[in-house]
């Protein structure tokens, strides 16, 4: 099998732009305790207004990128405020958070699909070609060729694990995070102001969906209003086998389906590819619930 | 005024093509609408209500919103024209299936049962059409499909037409033509096994790959939604196929033009109906150089009419139109035109008329109706080059 | 019975409901129940729809391939479904909330893979048997099985309906039906107080599938064609959304709101573009300001208190104020 290395290649290319989906599902189930199923919804906002700000507004991608991202963090706080705070305020089950989040993200879905029509003549529009180096880069010895966007995102994937990272463990606000994620009434008495710990995860779990959004955006140019349904099965799955609630889990969990996927593919099996997926999801669930990554539920922080 | 435009619009492509421009010149003003069978209607109504149930909400609205807005963009042009008679106005009832069975079977059921529509265009989806045209057959209301391409469409029954070349009628011509040009021996094949479009399309390719004795060394699949192909295009071109036979909608079509280019493949990439979208060319670039597409309509065509069509479309809507919404534009004119023969809004009339229809010259090329209603027209087999289509030929394949 | 079909369809025809919508309707209410049994038992199932595809499957091939008559083909499609459902809930039933959702989810999605490539595996199958290359086209993958006869009446739906509202009132009164509250209350001490946990959850997750499979059968004898990819994550969340809107407090809840949720759409064809946000915002409205769904007896309490408190406050200062004019 001459092309094994080009296949890591892909499953690492693809698996990046996974993680970095999976990362803002994972920030907000790491300190809340829900599962936030709008986040596909964050991810579309984010290459939505990344394609309006570039496609109509004629801004370059250093103004428009961290724009999207800002906008995709916005977004989200206002999911908390709409969607989880209401019910959270009322005692309402966790269950019953994730259906309001459903119920927002289709809003979410309807009302992008309201804006695209008059900006785009349809519900489908492109970023221009050629906004990223999208030339290969060719490596005749190994026979590797290698597209230069899809190493950028593996880079910023890396990059805001790393800063996410050190967020959470060195910073003050940090610290807080982890308090409330451990345990919200003991935190709260240590005079850590709960809500405020809660919009700011959303807000970096917005960014971090709006700059996958937007870098997905910029790879396959093509943008939808459903582009977040492509990505939110994958992003759950991934989560789920690195370990609800891991940051690092997500990260390992998106590389690995793209892993399954890709070898699924290559052994012949492309019919299958996802009915792998599911299946050792499905066996790692029984033997260990709390994925490869996570701790269990009474530790969990 | 708008006559004007048209003229300028003509005039200026006809300055930027020059063998278009001798077509241009020699014809008559082309215009919908001049298709002279049947003299002006008497009998009609004030207002003739016609129903359209296009997919206009969800993932479908992609393709069902510039349906809608085509058959929009006529119905103004046939109400411009006094097509239908002095004073008469075409209306068109527009109905969203969201791309789900029973919203076509309840959208069907309002515009037969409670709007009394003379006819119906629609709906977007094949599986659509499968459910809700039993409706419009039993109730005895002309329906036509403007992109059912699955087989069997019309056995549905006498009242059941579409406008849409299934597969059948487009692939085995291209890949006849493909196979002598390129000399293709074997070949690798992607397709989208989770969609009815595009796995209609595999089983011709198939038929007809071996029809013209052309190895099939590997298959692989996707499902709709996917955008990275890279690991089964890495899979199929290690085998060294001499070209890509690809079934896949236009957003993914895209997508795997451009990543087999990454990949290094430099051969033909051979696909069917769904590469015919404006955004495939777009957006491949470069990449798109060898794509070759057998297609029922292409943007590239140069008939005056579709021409004219594309020019129109852009204008009002800022975006190309791709070949179903050129199929839809047609639809909403052979429907006006039925009605317009019938001289009467009912439905048994205008199924007939309907059927009569032939050369019609249209956006699509000379269009007829086969004795199951089935459309009839010249498909085009093309090949990208320069960012442009061309009529596939031994030359503009030029090794 | 046509006749009484009639006259309700002639009542709600001015709401833009005709008799498919209703039939729709009355499949969504089957379904709104298929969720309610494993809601009201604390499980959160997500697998309706996967079941809703492997019965309308076994139906229609029963009904299509075997020319029996549409009972058969029900009988058939929900055996199916219930014999599929026993394996797959031993070992997922042990996983609760989201971990069950999800592994629930990827059960719905492995279902239609399998459906998808049915026909490519059974021809290797018997490519492997014969030793020369067979093509068998039997669920025709995505292109789905056409020309299905339109043989289910309303009438039929109305009835089953009826039969499986009556069923679940007996259920509550007996000795299943406690089980199933007590656990959703709280597994440990249903356990402790004697209740087979694991037998229950099963039972119920059988009942479920066969409910859902049921509607399977009824939906694909009226839209004359299936396909694998109707029955996805899309129609789960829907299926969700009957009891959400609904609400599971009582068995009417996720009735009612199949009922509504198959209407809505069509009810609010007039606002055409906008119809989808606001389907939207009346799914959220109903989650934030109504937490137990539009059908919630404790909450209809609650209200008629308020509102007869409020009555009696008003009497009173009525009375004061009448008091102090003279």
């Amino acid at each position: 099998m001459d092309s094994f290395l080009q296949q890591v290649v892909n499953a690492v290319s693809l698996g990046a732009i996974y993680s970095l989906f999976a990362l803002g599902y994972a920030l907000v189930f790491s300190i809340l305790g829900v599962l936030n199923l709008a986040h596909s919804a964050v991810f579309m906002t984010g290459a939505f207004v990344g394609l309006l700000l570039v496609d109509k507004l004629h801004q370059p991608l250093w103004i428009a990128a961290p724009l999207a991202m800002i906008a995709a963090g916005f977004v989200s706080i206002l999911l908390e405020f709409v969607a989880f705070r209401p019910l959270r305020q009322r005692g309402a089950a966790r269950m019953s958070q994730l259906i309001s989040s459903i119920g927002a993200a289709l809003l979410i879905v309807n009302l992008a699909q309201l804006a695209f029509k008059p900006l785009w003549g349809g519900t489908e529009a492109y970023f221009p070609q050629g906004l990223v180096p999208d030339q290969p880069i060719v490596i005749e010895a190994l026979s590797l060729r290698i597209v230069p966007i899809r190493m950028i995102i593996l880079v910023i994937a890396l990059a805001l694990v790393i800063a996410l990272q050190y967020l959470v463990m060195r910073t003050r606000i940090g610290q807080q995070m982890r308090a409330v994620a451990f345990n919200q009434r003991t935190a709260a008495l240590l005079g850590i102001n709960v809500g405020r710990v809660y919009v700011l995860t959303f807000f970096l779990a917005g960014l971090l969906g709006g700059a996958a959004g937007l870098l997905y955006g910029l790879v396959f140019l093509n943008v939808t209003p459903f582009i977040g349904d492509d990505v939110a099965l994958v992003g759950l799955t991934a989560i789920v086998l690195g370990g609800l609630g891991s940051i690092n889990g997500a990260l390992v969990g998106g590389f690995l389906v793209a892993a399954i996927q890709t070898f699924s593919i290559a052994i012949g099996g492309s019919n299958y590819k996802n009915a792998v997926v599911f299946g050792l999801l499905f066996v790692l669930l029984l033997a260990r619930p709390q994925g490869l990554f996570g701790q269990s539920e009474s530790t969990r922080a | 005024m708008s006559l004007l435009r048209r003229v300028l619009v003509v005039l200026l492509i006809a300055a930027l093509s020059a063998p278009v421009a001798v077509v241009a010149q020699d014809e008559e003003e082309p215009q919908m609408g001049q298709w002279e069978a049947c003299a002006d209607p008497e009998n009609l109504p004030e207002v003739v209500t016609i129903g359209a149930i296009f997919g206009q909400s969800g993932n479908i609205s992609v393709y069902g919103i510039p349906q809608s807005q085509a058959v929009a963009l006529a119905v103004n042009q046939i109400n411009e024209a006094e097509y239908l008679g002095e004073g008469v106005t075409l209306e068109v009832i527009y109905e969203d299936s969201a791309g789900a069975n029973e919203q076509a079977i309840a959208a069907m059921t309002k515009l037969v049962e409670e709007d009394g529509v003379v006819a119906v265009l629609g709906p977007t989806l094949s599986s659509e059409a499968f459910s809700a045209d039993p409706i419009a057959q039993e109730n005895g209301v002309p329906v036509m499909g403007v992109s059912n391409t699955a087989a069997g469409i019309t056995d549905m029954g006498e009242f059941v037409f579409r406008d849409s070349l299934p597969e059948a009628s487009v692939i085995p011509g291209t890949v006849a033509q493909a196979t002598e040009i390129f000399g293709l021996e074997k070949v690798g094949v992607l397709y989208g096994n989770d969609d009815d479009f595009t796995i209609s399309g595999y089983d011709v390719f198939v038929a007809a790959l071996e029809e013209n004795e052309v190895e099939i060394l590997d298959e692989a699949t996707f499902a709709r939604g996917d955008v990275d192909f890279n690991a089964q295009l890495t899979q199929l071109l290690s085998l060294e196929p001499d070209a890509l036979v690809v079934s896949a909608l236009a957003a993914e079509a895209t997508q795997i033009i451009v990543q087999a280019r990454q990949l290094g493949f430099e051969g033909p990439i051979i696909g069917g109906n769904g590469f015919n979208s404006p955004a495939v060319l777009a957006n491949a670039g470069e990449a798109s150089n060898g794509v070759v597409v057998g297609a029922a309509w292409n943007i590239a065509s140069p008939d005056p009419l579709s021409v004219l069509f594309a020019e129109e479309y852009e204008e009002e809507y800022g975006a190309l139109p791709d070949q179903f919404t050129a199929q839809a534009y047609t639809g909403a004119w052979l429907m006006a035109t039925a009605i317009r023969c019938a001289d009467s809004t009912d439905s048994a009339d205008v199924r007939d008329a309907l059927a009569a229809i032939t050369d019609f010259p249209s956006p699509l090329g000379v269009f007829s109706f086969d004795e199951n209603r089935n459309p009839v027209h010249d498909p085009v087999a093309q090949i990208a080059k320069d960012g442009a289509f061309a009529v596939l030929s031994a030359e503009t394949a030029g090794e | 019975m046509d006749a009484l079909t009639q006259a309700l369809v002639d009542i709600l025809r001015p709401l833009g409901i005709t008799e498919p919508v209703l039939q729709f309707m009355l499949v969504n209410a089957i379904l709104g129940i298929s969720i309610y049994l494993t809601l009201y038992t604390g499980m959160f199932s997500l697998a309706n729809a996967g079941f809703m595809a492997i019965g309308a499957y076994a139906g229609v091939a029963a009904t299509q391939f075997l020319g029996m008559p549409l009972w058969l083909g029900l009988i058939i499609g929900m055996a199916v479904a219930g014999i599929i459902s026993l394996p797959i809930g031993l070992p997922v039933l042990r996983l609760k909330d989201i971990y069950l959702a999800i592994a629930t989810i990827g059960f719905g999605e492995v279902v239609i893979i399998l459906l998808l490539n049915f026909d490519e595996i059974i021809s290797s199958i018997a490519t492997a048997l014969q030793g020369e290359r067979v093509r068998i086209r039997l669920l025709e993958g995505a292109r789905g099985i056409k020309g299905i006869p339109k043989s289910t009446e309303t009438w039929m739906l109305f009835a089953f309906l009826a039969l499986l509202m009556f069923l679940l009132w007996r259920l509550h009164k007996s000795r299943l039906g406690r089980a199933m509250a007590a656990i959703r209350e709280d597994e440990r001490a249903a356990a402790n107080m004697g209740i087979n946990v694991v037998y229950v959850k099963n039972v119920v997750f059988v009942m479920s599938a066969v409910v859902a499979a049921s509607a399977g059968v009824f939906s694909a004898h009226l839209t004359r064609i299936i396909s694998p990819g109707a029955y996805g994550f899309d129609k789960a969340v829907d299926i969700l959304s009957f009891a959400v809107l609904g609400g599971t407090s009582t068995w009417v809840g996720p009735i009612v709101g199949g009922l509504v949720m198959g209407a809505l759409p069509e009810v609010l064809r007039f606002l055409n573009d906008l119809r989808g946000v606001f389907i939207g915002l009346i799914l959220l409205g109903v989650i934030l300001f109504l937490p137990g769904g539009l059908i919630n007896p404790a909450g209809v309490r609650l209200l008629l208190r308020r509102a007869r408190r409020a009555l009696r406050r008003r009497a009173d200062a009525a009375e004061r104020s009448s008091h102090a004019a003279p």
